[in-house]
């Protein structure tokens, strides 16, 4: 991805890292080919990621984000998705409420075995935050970045 | 009141250590706490019709006090309030006794309170009230670009007062995320869409009991109450809780998941599959 373009759609991705971060890693080794506009955030588990950070990440100027974890019932951790899928639907709708396009949040399970589903969440997730163009959002370039660019 | 009086005396002599109320000094309304049957502050306490929250108060009571009762004075968004707070741990029942009043219709009407009494009550008569929903219809008239807008222009009276934080008797973390730089960026008034207020109404699901102190705080008019009214619509709606309502039943966002929370997400993504 190009550093300043402005018209580059730009998707922050939240993977779990016993499932969905290794699906993307065989994505990755078995070459599937698929949209280069994803950011990757490691994370234990999806149960960690507190809505702040999804917040935080369309304040900082993302126009999508993905949280990406292990089936129901494949849980490391047992029941950490469980939390994920509780408190997905009520920030899906508060943020619908607040007038951001539901679109730009999407909540996927991808085992370690599915590099090919992975590609095609990251392909299809793309298409739909494209079709919604850039964040509302996403802070307008300020003097300072234009003069660090 | 007399009646306020009377039944001050009674808990104070039938179990209770002290009294948490209301008072009248020289015109202006004040927390007061009665220890003593006989304390000249009786005269003074009040129903009145100003609100307070003193589930606030009683958090710090009841950890600084660790082997007393109390007994208190509650409207119906208190004594929700009380029982949201003991299943987040913050107090306990069983050292309470409540003493409900219900608010006035002139009160209820002007609170717009969905339940403007307490399950027992010891004073004043019971109304219906009917919660307002001019504003979340408002918006929900409008279309997404709109709709986004509209809460900017909302937000932008913001003098980032943290007043409905202040009043809030949900409020009672001693890191408050508002105040972390990573999320609000300090200095910035008002501050920036979305961060604050969101953040706040993230917090307030699930948790919110709809007493409407912090749009009453307010001094920039903001519809606070109607975007948290509309977080516990979301609640109910996604996770079948409402909060303030049963002793027993904690807030989905507060525990991990249950049999009954799993069977539904697996059979879910059978479906999705």
């Amino acid at each position: 991805m190009k550093k300043n373009d402005k018209d580059e759609i730009r998707i922050l991705a939240f993977l779990c890292n016993w499932c969905s971060y290794a699906g993307a890693d065989l994505a990755g080794v078995s070459r599937f080919q698929y949209p280069p506009n994803v950011l990757d955030v490691r994370v234990m588990c999806t149960g960690t990621i507190s809505p702040y950070f999804v917040i935080k990440a369309f304040q900082e100027g993302m126009d999508g984000v993905l949280i990406a974890g292990c089936h129901i019932g494949d849980c490391h951790y047992l029941k950490g998705n469980y939390m994920t899928a509780k408190r997905f639907g009520v920030l899906r709708e508060a943020l619908k409420f607040l007038g951001l396009e539901e679109g730009r949040l999407r909540l996927e399970w991808v085992s370690a075995a599915e590099g090919e589903k992975y590609a095609d969440v990251i392909r299809s997730f793309t298409e739909e935050v494209k079709a919604l163009g850039p964040s509302p959002l996403r802070k307008k370039t300020t003097a300072k970045a234009e003069v660090g660019a | 009141m007399s009646d306020l009086k009377t039944i001050v005396r009674e808990k104070l002599t039938g179990g209770a250590d002290a009294f948490l109320c209301l008072k009248n000094e020289e015109g202006t309304t004040l927390p007061a706490l009665i220890t003593d049957a006989d304390s000249p502050e009786l005269e003074l306490v009040e129903v009145g019709d100003s609100r307070y929250p003193l589930g606030k108060i009683l958090i710090n009571l009841l950890r600084e006090y660790p082997d007393k009762r109390f007994a208190v004075l509650v409207r119906g968004c208190d004594e929700r309030a009380l029982i949201e707070l003991s299943k987040l741990e913050q107090v306990d029942l069983d050292r309470l006794v409540m003493v409900g009043m219900a608010c006035s219709a002139e009160e209820a009407a002007a609170c717009g309170c969905p339940r403007p009494y307490p399950g027992d009550v010891a004073l004043g008569e019971k109304v219906e009230a009917a919660p307002g929903r001019e504003v979340i219809e408002e918006v929900e008239s409008l279309a997404g670009a709109d709709r986004m807008e509209w809460w900017k222009k909302q937000f932008s009276r913001c003098i980032k007062c943290y007043g409905c934080r202040n009043i809030c008797p949900m409020c009672f973390c001693k890191d408050c995320a508002l105040e972390d730089p990573h999320l609000v960026e300090p200095g910035v008034i008002p501050p920036e869409f979305p961060s604050f207020h969101i953040i706040r109404a993230l917090d307030m699901t699930g948790r919110c009991i709809d007493c409407g102190l912090c749009e009453e705080a307010c001094p920039a008019d903001i519809p606070l109450r109607s975007l948290y009214r509309k977080m516990q619509d979301i609640m109910e709606d996604k996770l079948e809780y409402r909060a303030g309502e049963s002793v027993e039943e904690k807030s989905p966002l507060s525990f991990l998941g249950t049999e009954h929370d799993i069977e539904k997400l697996e059979q879910e993504e059978r479906h999705g599959r």
